[in-house]
């Protein structure tokens, strides 16, 4: 008597599986349908109408919609370079530290700890044009007597929304890649240094290449998560003022609960997914090829 | 001589700068959060004034005890919501570690086909932006009746942090060496006993941290929670700020006082499993 | 080509000394070995002389250049690290030429200096595969030939075959030694292996807690030990050590036989000094299965607790004056456990300590 059983990790992983299917799957089951019709939340029939792909060709064909994807890409292009550079400047900084490390270390985890819709509210107030930290201390200090408008100013308010983006995050880039120095073997960057490598010369060849898994692990564990940024820009300008400072997800949110148009809205929500899983994935592989090199697979 | 000379002094120039950049580095990360801290004793007239006022002359607690009392700050019913956020995020935070303990096992101990496939599967539901799932969410809890509930909010979490606990899991999973479960299943334990006698001890602390990390995910999410909560009854502590907001002013001081009442616990957490969360984090992913 | 010079060599993590003190030359060419136990200050020595290390007081030269301040890289040495410190990420070709790259020296000097060094150590075959797909002694070999290729004044050997398994530690130890012959140039050798230690060197150096106990010769080390510390360290079996004293002429093993005082020590000692009397396996055999002592030598009796065959001698463990004894049997016949026999002694090579102050008197 053979009776068929499900094999053991199918019924580990099943717990998983269902609450993910039930959560993510299904609503975006969901939402792809919906993104086929005109369905409007205040008018429930909607639902049933199908219009095919008129939702994603208006938002092809709509200028909003690109310039929101641009600036999305642009801002996340931009955020995760320099997150990660100066994640890279910290941790270096860090780690030369040999007194008092630790501490420094738990300090350096600080922004974590901050909710990212606490982090918008924080740096609205300290960007403020009024009574804003920023503005206070440069007045103050005579560096300016004019009122900068940093959250108004289409450029600025993008660099302020950029400068708190990088508060929050640069720290989960310096705390991994400072993992990533504590494991480099000293032999080989002694051996660098014997074979007449100048401190340049042995991060650039020897050390860069050892941390550039635990890089790339930070850059995808933050791709995963790239969408907190949603809290703080939604916080900061909301998208505005009149659209300056609009992001894929700024949009949606809008188009979708206050327009309640939300065909509409999940048709770009699929294509603001999309993004995020190319992001993903390409960190992820870029993580399995840095491995391979160093011949850490298997 | 020179030439040591030369050296020593560049040596010591290096350590200047290298004390000044640290410095400014530092400055950086913690001011914007102490502002946030300082800003919470302070009233708020002072906190608005203009000229600036840089040194605080009058601190108090007025803040938290308005929090504390009968109708909150503001109206602002911050214990109800702190009461909130506590259930929602213990109890999805519990199951997620289950659920996460389950898979990370599957993954750490099992071979089998697409393995690699499908964890980036499970790790790729969690690159859905959350106002994009929350979309279609707010749908369906409409419709099933979960919407401003303890029990949709939990849902949603558990679903939220599954991928991330099965990474960290993986990992510190991987860490006990297999021989352990093999010589404690020789010593006659059926493999479940080999489980919970021996790896979960060994991997316990690593697990912990694992689901510090999904507190504090559930802690401070936003996006999800703003839309798929409506009442007091439900609302957590990171929309509960947005309270604070009318349509021109903002309360200040009084979101100070809740956004520190939200950075403790969390800053407890943190400081306790930061070692085991790096390890994890980085051991699950560079191990491949 | 250079010597290297140690000066009273101090290291100093905090309050806690390491180094007391050093004083040493090598000379140009020279294979000098750093012997001792662990924690004993020879690889912080050596990690001095590349430069890793501070130097928290005294000088350190090489050639007629001071080098205490300068970097690694300008000092021009070369290293072999104990686990090899491959740089994982290259091929064995681009591990050889790292350091010429670095120096940006020429491609066509670059690829005939890593053919030349791949030919030494016969890695030619190797070339394009990475560390991780080597064996230990390959490794160990690039590891070497990366310290070639630079043509370096000082060649520095942290333990290099310490991670190695017996026998191929025995083959790479003479592969060591011939290329030491063929790229003539100084070695500074640091190793806790007194056996590697007698074979490469020209001069020992043994030390014990940050202090040099003993230079010499491997000789001179094995024969004339300064102290009972290189006198149980350098040799094997370790030199067995009795407590005496020196009563009438004659020295007074504590609650054993008398035995004669070894020719050399004569009127160094006193009457009534505790002291103690040295003589290694080789100098105690039993009556009819041992060399011929022409010179003086005493008789005494002992009971033979284990015998350990190695085939052409056996090794004799017995108790005299209190102590575990080894002594070794030629053309060995069985032994059983409890036999008494007869043993000569051979005082010629015998030597006498001071027990106080542990130093040779001889």
């Amino acid at each position: 008597m053979t009776r068929f059983r499900l094999p053991t990790w199918f019924v580990l992983l099943l717990p998983a599986i269902i609450v993910l299917v039930a959560v993510v799957l299904i609503p975006l089951v969901l939402s792809l349908y919906s993104s086929f019709t005109p369905y409007r939340l205040t008018r429930p029939e909607s639902l049933y109408k199908w219009i095919g792909t008129f939702n994603y060709e208006k938002a092809v064909k709509s200028a909003h919609f690109w310039a929101a994807f641009g600036r999305t890409v642009l801002l996340l292009t931009i955020a995760l370079n320099l997150e990660m550079l100066m994640g890279l400047g910290l941790a270096l900084l860090v780690n030369r530290v040999t007194y008092g490390q630790r501490a420094l270390r738990t300090l350096m985890m600080f922004p974590m700890m901050f909710s990212p819709v606490l982090v918008g509210f924080q740096f609205k107030f300290i960007f403020n044009d009024n009574v804003g930290l920023v503005n206070n201390a440069l007045q103050s200090l005579g560096l300016t007597d004019v009122a900068i408008p940093w959250l108004v100013d289409g450029k600025l308010a993008f660099m302020s929304i950029l400068a708190a983006e990088m508060w929050s995050s640069t720290s989960v880039f310096a705390i991994l890649i400072l993992a990533g120095l504590f494991a480099v073997p000293r032999d080989p960057i002694e051996a660098a240094k014997v074979d007449g490598c100048t401190p340049w010369q042995s991060f650039r060849h020897i050390t860069l290449p050892y941390i550039m898994p635990f890089i790339y692990i930070a850059l995808a564990i933050r791709s995963l998560d790239v969408a907190r940024a949603y809290d703080i820009v939604q916080i900061m300008t909301n998208g505005g003022p009149a659209r300056r400072t609009e992001l894929l997800w700024t949009m949606i949110g809008r188009t979708g609960y206050v327009d309640a148009k939300m065909g509409y809205a999940n048709a770009m929500g699929y294509i603001s997914i999309f993004l995020a899983i190319f992001f993903t994935i390409y960190f992820f592989r870029k993580l399995n090829a840095a491995r391979t090199e160093l011949g850490m697979a298997g | 001589m020179n030439e040591n000379l030369i050296h020593r002094l560049k040596g010591h120039v290096l350590k200047v700068l290298h004390l000044f950049a640290l410095f400014i580095a530092m400055s950086i990360i913690c001011i914007p959060g102490l502002w946030v801290v300082l800003n919470s004793f302070r009233p708020t007239v002072e906190i608005m004034a203009k000229p600036p006022v840089w040194i605080p002359n009058d601190l108090s607690l007025d803040h938290y005890r308005a929090m504390f009392g009968a109708a909150g700050e503001g109206g602002v019913p911050v214990l109800q919501y702190f009461t909130n956020s506590l259930i929602i995020s213990l109890t999805s935070t519990i199951i997620a570690i289950l659920v996460g303990m389950a898979g990370g096992y599957a993954f750490a101990r099992f071979k089998f086909r697409g393995k690699a496939g499908i964890f980036i599967g499970i790790m790729i539901t969690r690159a859905v932006p959350g106002v994009s799932l929350s979309l279609p969410l707010f749908i369906v809890m409409a419709k099933t009746g979960l919407i401003d509930t303890h029990l949709g909010l939990i849902l949603v979490y558990i679903a939220l942090n599954v991928p991330f606990t099965i990474w960290l899991i993986d990992g510190f999973f991987r860490q006990v060496p297999v021989d352990l479960a093999e010589a404690a299943e020789i010593d006659g334990c059926t493999r479940w006993q080999a489980f919970w006698k021996v790896e979960f001890p060994v991997a316990r602390a690593g697990i912990a941290s694992a689901g510090i990390f999904a507190f504090l995910t559930s802690w401070n999410e936003y996006a999800l929670a703003s839309q798929l909560t409506r009442s007091t009854f439900s609302k957590t502590m990171p929309v509960g700020l947005r309270d604070f907001t009318s349509e021109f002013t903002i309360n200040w001081g009084g979101m100070c006082a809740l956004a520190v009442l939200m950075i403790i616990p969390a800053l407890i957490l943190t400081f306790i499993v930061q070692k085991h969360l790096i390890s994890g984090l980085t051991f699950g992913g560079v191990k491949g | 080509m250079a010597q290297v010079h140690l000066r009273n060599v101090v290291k100093k993590y905090g309050q806690l000394q390491v180094v007391h003190g050093i004083n040493l030359e090598i000379e140009d060419n020279e294979f000098v070995v750093l012997v001792g136990p662990s924690g004993c200050g020879k690889s912080t020595t050596l990690r001095m002389i590349a430069g890793l290390e501070d130097i928290s007081g005294g000088e350190v030269g090489i050639g007629d250049r001071v080098v205490n301040d300068l970097p690694p890289r300008s000092r021009n040495i070369s290293m072999v690290f104990q686990n090899y410190a491959l740089y994982p990420h290259m091929t064995v070709r681009e591990n050889l030429g790292f350091s010429l790259k670095i120096a940006k020296r020429p491609e066509a000097e670059i690829e005939q200096a890593v053919d030349e060094a791949a030919g030494i150590l016969s890695l030619t075959e190797y070339l394009d595969r990475k560390p991780g797909a080597l064996s230990g002694g390959q490794r160990q070999r690039v590891a070497m030939g990366r310290a070639i290729v630079r043509h370096p004044d000082v060649f520095l050997f942290d333990e290099p075959l310490s991670n190695l398994d017996a026998k191929l530690r025995t083959q790479m130890r003479t592969e060591i030694k011939k290329l030491h012959q063929k790229v003539k140039s100084t070695i500074v050798y640091v190793t806790h292996d007194q056996v590697e230690a007698m074979t490469l060197a020209d001069r020992i150096v043994i030390m014990r807690d940050g202090h040099i106990e003993q230079v010499g010769t491997p000789l001179e080390v094995f024969e004339k030990p300064a102290n009972t510390f290189v006198a149980t360290f350098i040799g094997s079996p370790p030199m067995n050590l009795l407590d005496g004293q020196v009563q009438s002429g004659k020295i007074a093993l504590d609650g054993g036989p008398s035995v004669s005082i070894p020719e050399q020590s004569r009127g160094k000692v006193q009457d009534g000094q505790a002291v103690i009397l040295g003589f290694r396996a080789d100098n105690l055999m039993p009556v009819g299965h041992s060399m011929p002592m022409p010179g003086e030598h005493s008789e005494l009796g002992m009971t033979v607790n284990l015998s350990e065959p190695l085939g052409t001698e056996t090794l004799l463990f017995g108790t005299l004056a209190g102590k575990e004894v080894q002594a070794k049997m030629l053309h060995p016949r069985p032994v059983a456990p409890g036999e008494r026999l007869e043993f000569q002694l051979d005082l010629t090579r015998c030597h006498l300590f001071d027990a106080k102050t542990q130093q040779s008197l001889g």
